[in-house]
C-alpha cells in the first residue's frame, strides 16, 4: 500500500516534469521573460499590456515579473546574470544607466533591428526622452516608463492668501514673495516641500543649463569629477536654506514622504515627479494647481530632466527570443499601447504619434495638469548634455550623498557650501573608483 | 555539577547521534559559514556591479571604512541606538513585568495588550510609527506643538530627534518580547523567599534588588544578548519605512549602512568588509556578556 502510494506520486512527478515542456513546445511558442519594478496601480497596468501582447502575439508567450523596486531589481538582475539565468528583458531605473552601459551584458537597442533583419524608424519617439537613455547618439536602452518633476500647488490656499490661483510662481524670488503671503494669511504654517530632494537639485541644474559633471555631464566620456559644489550648486542650496529659515521650505524626507503634508493642505507647494499627478489628484480634498519647476532670475535656460526607468535587452539570446524581445519593444511604440501606459499611469508616452492621438482626442483639455510636463519638457532645450542630465557610474551612491548634503544645510547645521564640498570630494572619489574598475 | 558523574550513555550506534546532529550541521556550513567565508574573501576585492571585474585590494576597504568619518558616525549612531534600546528597554519591560505580575483585575488583558506589538514585523512597527511621528500630519507633533506653543517637532531634519524617535520605535516593537520573558521569570521566583524577605523587614525596594532582580539574573542575561542582536541586526525595516538611515546620516546605523553598500550601491568589497568587522565586534561583546553573565547569574534553584 504504501509502496503504492509512493509510486503513485513519483508518476504524478514525472509525467509533470514531462509535460510543463511539452505543452510550451506543442504550442510552438517562444518563452521571453522580463524583470520590472512596477507595483501598485502601475503594475496592473504593465499585466493588462501584458495580456493584450500575448493574446495578439500567439507565437510569443511573454512572462512579466515583478521583482521588487528598482534597486531590488538591479540587484537581482546583477545575480542571475552572473549565475547565467536572466531574463531576457530588465526594466532598469535612469540612476542605474551607466551600471548597465558599463556592464556588457546587453545587447544595445538600437542593433537589434539590424540582428533580426529588420529596420526601424528612431525618429517617432519623443526626443529628449531617448536623448536621456542614448550613448553616443544610438539608444542602449528602450524609453518604458518617463516622468520628470513639475510644481504642485493648492489653489484653494492660494486664493485664501489673495493669490491668483491661475498663476503659479515662476521663479524661486517668486515662491519667495507668495511664501511670505502664504504665511501671512495664516493659511498655512509652511509652504513649500519636495520629494526626492536630490533630484531635484540635478533638476535645476539641466532646467539652467549647468553641468552637474565634467566631461558634458558624462556622456561624452566617463565623468571624472562632479561640479555641484560650484558656485550655481551653492546658490541654489542657499536658497533653500534661506526659504528654510524663512518657514517656507519645510524639508519633507526622501521620495514620496512629502505627499502627505500637500495633500492634507499642511503646505501649499510641492515639488514632485509628474508620475504623483493621478495619486496627488485623486487624494486631495482641493483643486490641484501645477507649473514649471521654479527658476532662478539670471541663468539661461535648459530643460527639465527625465526620470523613471528603462527596458534593457540581456545579450547573448536565441535568434527566436531575441525577434520575441523585439515584438514587445515594437508593440510598446504602438500609439494605442502608448495611450493606454500614459492614461493608466500618468508616465509619458513615449512616442510622438501617441502625443497627437492624445492631442486629437483632447485629454489634456480635460486636464490641463497633465499638459504641464509635456510643455515644460517640449519648451526645453534639447541640444546640450547640460539640459539632457547627468550621467555618473556610481549614481546612486551620488544622489543620496546630494540629500545628505541638503539635509544638513537647510537644517542648518552646516552652510550650504561646506555640506557641499563635503559631498563632491566623496563623490570624486566614488567616481574615480568606478572609472578605474571601468576602465 | 554532581550529575556529571551519573551522565548516561546515549542508546544506539555510536555514530547515531553525530547522524542526528548532521542536517543541523549541515544547514549552518551551507547557508551560514560559507558565506561568511566568502564575505572574508570578498573583504579584500573591489569588483563592478557585475562582477566582470575583480581586483585585489589588499586591506583597502577595511581602511577606507576605518578612515571615513561616515562609518565612526555610523558606529557611533548604533551604539547609542543599541544602549537605548538595551538599558531603557530592558529596565520599561521590567517595570512593566513587574506590575503585569502584581494581582490585579483583567490582568489577561493587560498581559495581551502589552505582548501583542511583538507580533508586528519591523515594517509595520516603522509605518505606524512613521504616520504617528510625520512632522505635519503626524499625531504626536501635533500634540507636542499644542502643549509647547509651537515647537515644530521635525525630526526629518533633526538628526538627534530622528535617532531617538527610531530608538524608541524599535525598543517599543521589543517590549512585548521582553515583558512576557520578565513575566515567566518573575512568575518561577518561589514567593517564600519574597515572603521570607519581607517577613525580615525588607521593603518592596529591597526586596526587588535583592531577592527579585538577582533571581532574574538568567532571564535578564538572555535578554540583553536577544536585544543586542536584535538592535544590531533585526531594525533593518524600521529605519528603512521610517528614515532611509536620515537626516543627514543621523540614523545610519550599520546594518542600513550595509545594506545600501551592497544592494544599493553595489560595492561588495566595502559591504564585506563592514560585514566582517560587525560580526566581530558582536562576537566579543557576546563572548564578554556570556562569560561576565554565566559567573553572575543565578541558575540553581
Amino acid at each position: 500500500m504504501k509502496v503504492r502510494q509512493w509510486l503513485l506520486i513519483g508518476l504524478v512527478w514525472a509525467l509533470g516534469a514531462c509535460l510543463a515542456p511539452l505543452s510550451a513546445l506543442a504550442a510552438g511558442k517562444v518563452e521571453i521573460t522580463w524583470w520590472h519594478a512596477m507595483s501598485g496601480n502601475n503594475g496592473k497596468v504593465v499585466d493588462a499590456i501584458v495580456k493584450d501582447f500575448n493574446a495578439t502575439h500567439p507565437g510569443i508567450e511573454l512572462k512579466a515579473l515583478y521583482t521588487g523596486n528598482y534597486a531590488e531589481t538591479l540587484t537581482k538582475y546583477i545575480t542571475a546574470y552572473r549565475s547565467k539565468t536572466a531574463p531576457n528583458l530588465v526594466q532598469s531605473y535612469e540612476v542605474g544607466t551607466q551600471t548597465m552601459l558599463s556592464s556588457g551584458a546587453v545587447t544595445p537597442v538600437y542593433e537589434i533591428p539590424g540582428m533580426v533583419g529588420e529596420t526601424w524608424d528612431w525618429a517617432q519617439y519623443v526626443i529628449p526622452i531617448t536623448n536621456y537613455y542614448a550613448s553616443g547618439g544610438n539608444l542602449w536602452s528602450m524609453p518604458f516608463n518617463s516622468s520628470t518633476a513639475m510644481l504642485y500647488y493648492n489653489r484653494d490656499l492660494f486664493a485664501k492668501a489673495g493669490l491668483d490661483p491661475n498663476r503659479p510662481p515662476m521663479t524661486w524670488e517668486e515662491v519667495e514673495a507668495y511664501g511670505k503671503k502664504l504665511l501671512a494669511s495664516g493659511a498655512v504654517k509652511h509652504v513649500m516641500s519636495f520629494g526626492w530632494p536630490g533630484w531635484m537639485f540635478e533638476q535645476q541644474f539641466a532646467i539652467h543649463n549647468q553641468l552637474f559633471a565634467n566631461n558634458e555631464n558624462g556622456r561624452k566620456a566617463m565623468a571624472t569629477r562632479v561640479l555641484f559644489n560650484d558656485k550655481f550648486g551653492v546658490k541654489v542650496v542657499e536658497t533653500w536654506t534661506r526659504l528654510a529659515k524663512e518657514n517656507i521650505f519645510l524639508y519633507g524626507g526622501p521620495e514620496y514622504s512629502a505627499n502627505s503634508a500637500f495633500q492634507g493642505g499642511q503646505i501649499a507647494m510641492l515639488l514632485q515627479s509628474t508620475s504623483s499627478l493621478r495619486g496627488i489628484e485623486k487624494g486631495s480634498p482641493f483643486k490641484v494647481g501645477t507649473g514649471f519647476l521654479p527658476r532662478l532670475e539670471g541663468f539661461p535656460r535648459g530643460n527639465s530632466v527625465i526620470g523613471g526607468a528603462s527596458l534593457w535587452v540581456t545579450k547573448g539570446q536565441s535568434k527566436e527570443q531575441l525577434r520575441a524581445v523585439w515584438a514587445f519593444l515594437k508593440y510598446l511604440a504602438q500609439p494605442k499601447v502608448a495611450v493606454e501606459w500614459h492614461k493608466g499611469t500618468g508616465y509619458f508616452p513615449t512616442v510622438n504619434a501617441a502625443v497627437q492621438e492624445l492631442m486629437g482626442e483632447g485629454w489634456f483639455s480635460q486636464d490641463q495638469n497633465y499638459l504641464t510636463a509635456f510643455l515644460q519638457i517640449l519648451s526645453g532645450r534639447r541640444d546640450t548634455a547640460a539640459a539632457t542630465g547627468v550621467r555618473m557610474g556610481p549614481f546612486v551612491q551620488i544622489r543620496e550623498l546630494e540629500r545628505t548634503a541638503i539635509e544638513k544645510a537647510t537644517s542648518g547645521q552646516v552652510s550650504p557650501k561646506a555640506a557641499l564640498d563635503d559631498a563632491a570630494r566623496k563623490a570624486d572619489q566614488l567616481l574615480s573608483d568606478f572609472a578605474q574598475m571601468n576602465r | 555539577m554532581e550529575n556529571a558523574v551519573e551522565e548516561e550513555k546515549f542508546p544506539g550506534h555510536p555514530l547515531l547521534p553525530y547522524l542526528l546532529i548532521l542536517p543541523s550541521v549541515a544547514v549552518i556550513l551551507v547557508f551560514l559559514v560559507y558565506p561568511f567565508l566568502q564575505s572574508v574573501q570578498e573583504s579584500f576585492f573591489a569588483s563592478t556591479a557585475f562582477g566582470t571585474k575583480t581586483v585585489y585590494v589588499g586591506l583597502r576597504n577595511y581602511a577606507r571604512l576605518f578612515a571615513s568619518p561616515d562609518f565612526r558616525a555610523s558606529a557611533f549612531a548604533t551604539l547609542l541606538f543599541a544602549a537605548f534600546v538595551m538599558i531603557i528597554g530592558l529596565s520599561v519591560s521590567l517595570a512593566v513585568a513587574h506590575l503585569l505580575n502584581q494581582k490585579l483585575r483583567g490582568q489577561g488583558f493587560y498581559q495581551i495588550a502589552l505582548i501583542w506589538t511583538y507580533a508586528l514585523s519591523p515594517a509595520v512597527a516603522g509605518a505606524i510609527w512613521a504616520l504617528m511621528f510625520a512632522p505635519a500630519t503626524g499625531f504626536v507633533p501635533y500634540v507636542v506643538a499644542k502643549l509647547s506653543g509651537g515647537y515644530l517637532m521635525n525630526w526629518m531634519t533633526n538628526g538627534n530627534l530622528a535617532l531617538l524617535v527610531v530608538s524608541a520605535a524599535a525598543t517599543w516593537k521589543m517590549l512585548g518580547y521582553n515583558i512576557v520573558f520578565f513575566l515567566a521569570g518573575l512568575q518561577n521566583i518561589p514567593e517564600e523567599f519574597v515572603d521570607a524577605a519581607r517577613v525580615d523587614g525588607a521593603g518592596p525596594w529591597r526586596t526587588f534588588w535583592d531577592i527579585t532582580f538577582p533571581m532574574l539574573s538568567p532571564t535578564t542575561t538572555f535578554l540583553l544578548f536577544v536585544n543586542m542582536i536584535y538592535a544590531f541586526f533585526q531594525v533593518f525595516g524600521l529605519i528603512d519605512i521610517m528614515t532611509h538611515g536620515g537626516p543627514g546620516d543621523a540614523t545610519n546605523i550599520l546594518i542600513y549602512k550595509l545594506y545600501r553598500d551592497a544592494f544599493l550601491y553595489l560595492d561588495t568589497g566595502a559591504a564585506s568588509a563592514e560585514s566582517v568587522i560587525v560580526f566581530i565586534v558582536i562576537s566579543v561583546a557576546a563572548i564578554i556578556q556570556l562569560h561576565f553573565a554565566t559567573r553572575k547569574a543565578i541558575y540553581a534553584r
